[in-house]
């Protein structure tokens, strides 16, 4: 066991965007939420996954919504409680723990909220390795835990329960829930036996958004190469540096879609890379060919600083580096595939295994 | 024969000015040492340098509200309103400004319930006696009050019920309204709008003194996004003028080269300053811009700056190892693949050579010394409105658009601008993320020339709108 304070939220954060792949909306306000609840009620408690009892109840708490509207009407701080209490009155048993249910973004930070809130001990894993934009997009779904119950919680201190026949319909029932709630809400849901974690979730993942974090910092602060630094702990490799020379966005059958253009700098001078982004980064092509696709971690960093880049936040003349990095091997199953993979994303190209230099 | 009109742009060493006729060209220019202090000064001073006594018109570029802020001097004491309970209580007003800032602006701070939501049927009832009674509480401390509503910028109703609560209990002090200053982003506007009302004596006392100063001429300032105001606009939101010496030089580049789409580097005597003008305005700074150590929402250029002079043996001009460092500035600022022109502008312009490493259009153009001036006569009178659409519902949207775009042309005329003139001049939509795709941000510009007469000076007394 061991403690979050507010002196490790700064590397969190920066490790948990890295690993938000563009998209899960930028870790900053959740960090404000997190170091607010921590100078409130005390540090957070961590627990890696074998220190957790097999019954334990084990409850990810997250944000759901649209990241513009959390960053103006911030929450009051009582909204994940309220969304716990609600699920925690259908289930008929309190939570013994808090996890987060993605590490890639704002939802790295919201946990650590609700656990310095409630008192819960946070695990240190997720459902995820990364940020994906749909509920039913969890390593719980490929071992058959339901993401029902669901409850979600507004501002005005409405609660819903969900309660679905298959994980994608209670994405599709809370989406629209949220957007009559205000287009921004709290989730409790997915719930995990202690004895399911190991299925359940990617192992020590917020131990690897600090690291992450305190790699790039560290690096830059010695003037060595921060992206260089988040690479070998990702153990990815390196696809293209260079500069945004194009940015296309459009809303296309209810989606925002949108790619970058990238042109190589210094050794990559005259080589291209084409992203295809939605909320995330999701598809990177190389001189013509698909070099790295969804599940697998398409992050893009500030070359100089190594800090993340969000897709909404791409724009002309950056100077980026864009490197790969494998997901946790189960996404790569078939099933975990026609989950998160580049088809249901509607690209028409297979998932490419990533090319480790 | 039409009278001539002046632009000035007032900087900490130096006040540049030109005198220009109906058409714009340049009649003459001068440049004048700054008054230290004392901006009214500066530009009277420089006005007589022009020889030019009756002119119709004056736009000056101010700079002392940033330099207010930054020595931490004659800013107003504020007391901080935010509607936003039960919500937003996650994270107070003012975290994480600096300590001397807050001691010297810090007046109260109070949540109080209400604000809107993305959906105008999602607003929360605005408390009003726990207005009324942080109103009370700050009575003894508070010089003005700055009113944050959640959702403001797409409804601003209940920030202009707060403030007249506001007015009811405290009489006339200054009141200043996020509405009026800043995009979505709660916790940077409210920022922006404890600025501008900490700047409320500052601009209050500047705007009397040039009234008085320049009376028969229709007199506007310069403001962060490249376009102007009137007096009484800036003495309602002294914040907007902020950033508008950058913006103003940009805009001159433009103005002088014919070109809507460049690279500018202005070139003073410790510091280079590049930006990038697309359609005929600067670029603005998507996120990240900081004032005095706090991050806020104006909308001002996004700049690169380069220090120079610094090297032994050329004081004033800029090294090789300098030189090298703007092309790499230029060259992160170029837009994309096609390369854009270098404007160079500035005193020091000259230091900066044609054959500048791997930029390949560099201009000098003639005037460049005075761009600042150029671009505050140059310039139109500015307004802009932002809604969040929900497109399912056609009828909706194309009503909705229309409301945007009438707000925008509103919210010119407010600023100044001849509202027989107005145009749209940019439309900008970006589909929120996470959401099924329904939901569009709309962002409008909207300029027209300024209106031809002296709108009636301020009282000491601001009102809403």
């Amino acid at each position: 066991m061991r403690e979050i304070g507010i002196e490790q939220l700064d590397d969190i954060a920066r490790g948990a965007g890295i690993l938000g792949t563009g998209g899960g909306g930028d870790p900053y306000i959740g960090k404000l939420l997190a170091r607010e609840a921590i100078r409130r009620h005390g540090p957070v408690t961590v627990a890696d996954i074998d220190e957790v009892p097999a019954d334990a109840t084990v409850v990810p708490v997250s944000a759901m919504g649209a990241p513009t509207v959390l960053l103006e009407k911030l929450p009051s701080g009582a909204e994940e409680l309220t969304a716990l209490r609600a699920l925690e009155a259908v289930l008929g048993r309190p939570a013994t723990h808090i996890v987060p249910i993605e590490i890639g973004g704002v939802n790295s930070m919201i946990p650590i909220a609700a656990a310095a809130e409630s008192g819960l001990p946070l695990v240190d894993g997720d459902a995820m390795g990364r940020a994906f934009p749909e509920a039913q997009m969890v390593l719980p779904t490929l071992i058959g835990v339901s993401t029902t119950p669901m409850a979600l919680a507004d501002d005005k201190g409405n609660t819903l329960v969900v309660d679905a026949v298959s994980n994608l319909w209670s994405e599709r029932i809370a989406r629209s829930a949220c957007v009559e709630m205000g287009c921004q809400v709290s989730c409790a849901d997915t719930v995990l036996r202690g004895d399911q974690l190991r299925d359940g979730l990617v192992p020590a993942t917020l131990t690897l958004a600090e690291d992450l974090g305190r790699a790039v910092r560290l690096a830059r602060h010695e003037h060595a190469d921060p992206v260089a630094a988040a690479r070998d702990l990702l153990g990815g490799t390196r696809l293209l540096t260079g500069k945004v020379i194009d940015v296309e966005r459009r809303t296309s059958g209810g989606f925002a879609r949108g790619q970058a253009s990238l042109e190589g700098l210094g050794a990559d001078a005259g080589r291209t890379l084409r992203l295809n982004f939605q909320n995330e980064h999701l598809l990177a092509t190389r001189d013509g060919e698909v070099v790295a696709t969804t599940p697998d971690l398409i992050c893009v960093l500030d070359t100089e600083t190594g800090e993340p880049v969000t897709t909404e936040n791409m724009r002309y003349g950056l100077r980026v580096t864009v490197i790969a990095a494998p997901c946790d091997p189960r996404w790569t199953t078939p099933a975990g595939l026609a989950l998160a993979g580049p088809r249901y994303f509607g690209y028409d190209c297979d998932h490419v295994p990533l090319t480790l230099a | 024969m039409s009278r001539p009109r002046a632009g000035l742009d007032v900087g900490p060493t130096n006040t540049d000015a030109v005198l220009v006729d109906a058409a714009g060209h340049v009649l003459t220019a001068a440049k004048v040492s700054s008054v230290p202090g004392d901006p009214v000064a500066s530009v009277t001073a420089a006005l007589d340098a022009l020889g030019a006594p009756d002119v119709a018109q004056v736009a000056i570029g101010l700079r002392g509200a940033a330099s207010a802020i930054a020595r931490r001097s004659g800013l107003c004491r504020v007391a901080v309103l935010r509607i936003g309970g039960p919500a937003t209580r996650a994270v107070r007003p003012l975290f994480g400004w600096p300590a001397d800032l807050l001691a010297a602006v810090h007046a109260g701070t109070a949540i109080v319930d209400g604000g809107g939501g993305l959906d105008p049927e999602d607003r929360s009832p605005l408390d009003r006696d726990a207005v009324a009674r942080f109103a009370g509480q700050v009575a003894e401390r508070a010089e003005a009050v700055a009113v944050t509503g959640v959702f403001a910028p797409l409804d601003g109703d209940q920030e202009r019920e707060a403030a007249e609560i506001v007015r009811a209990e405290l009489g006339p002090l200054p009141v200043s309204l996020s509405a009026d200053l800043g995009t979505l982003g709660l916790l940077e506007r409210e920022n922006t709008t404890v600025l501008d009302a900490a700047l409320s004596r500052h601009a209050r006392d500047t705007v009397a003194r040039l009234s008085t100063a320049l009376p028969g001429a229709a007199v506007f300032v310069t403001r962060g996004d490249g376009t102007l105001m009137s007096l009484e606009h800036l003495a309602r939101h002294p914040g907007l003028s902020l950033g508008s010496g950058p913006a103003s030089a940009l805009r001159g580049a433009g103005l002088l080269t014919g070109l809507t789409h460049a690279v500018v580097a202005d070139v003073g005597a410790s510091r280079i300053r590049v930006g990038a003008l697309a359609d005929g305005f600067p670029e603005e700074a998507a996120h990240g811009a900081e004032i005095g150590g706090v991050p806020v929402a104006f909308r001002m250029p996004d700049l690169i700056q380069v220090p120079i002079g610094a090297a032994p043996g050329s004081p004033g001009s800029p090294a090789p190892a300098e030189l090298a460092e703007l092309a790499e500035a230029v060259d992160r600022l170029q837009p994309a693949a096609d390369r854009l022109p270098l404007v160079v502008v500035g005193g020091g312009a000259a230091a900066v050579p044609d054959g500048l490493s791997g930029v390949g259009d560099v201009r000098h153009p003639p005037h460049g010394r005075v761009a600042g001036a150029i671009g505050a006569i140059g310039s139109p009178v500015g307004g802009q409105a932002e809604r969040i659409v929900r497109l399912d519902d056609r009828s909706r949207d194309a009503g909705a658009l229309d409301e945007i775009l009438e707000e925008a042309r509103a919210s010119a005329v407010r600023a100044g601008a001849d509202p027989r003139a107005i145009e749209i001049v940019e439309t900008h939509r970006a589909p929120l993320a996470y959401l099924p795709g329904s939901f569009v941000r709309v962002r409008v510009r909207a300029a027209g020339p300024p209106a031809p007469l002296a709108p009636p000076p301020p009282k000491g007394l601001r009102n809403d709108r």
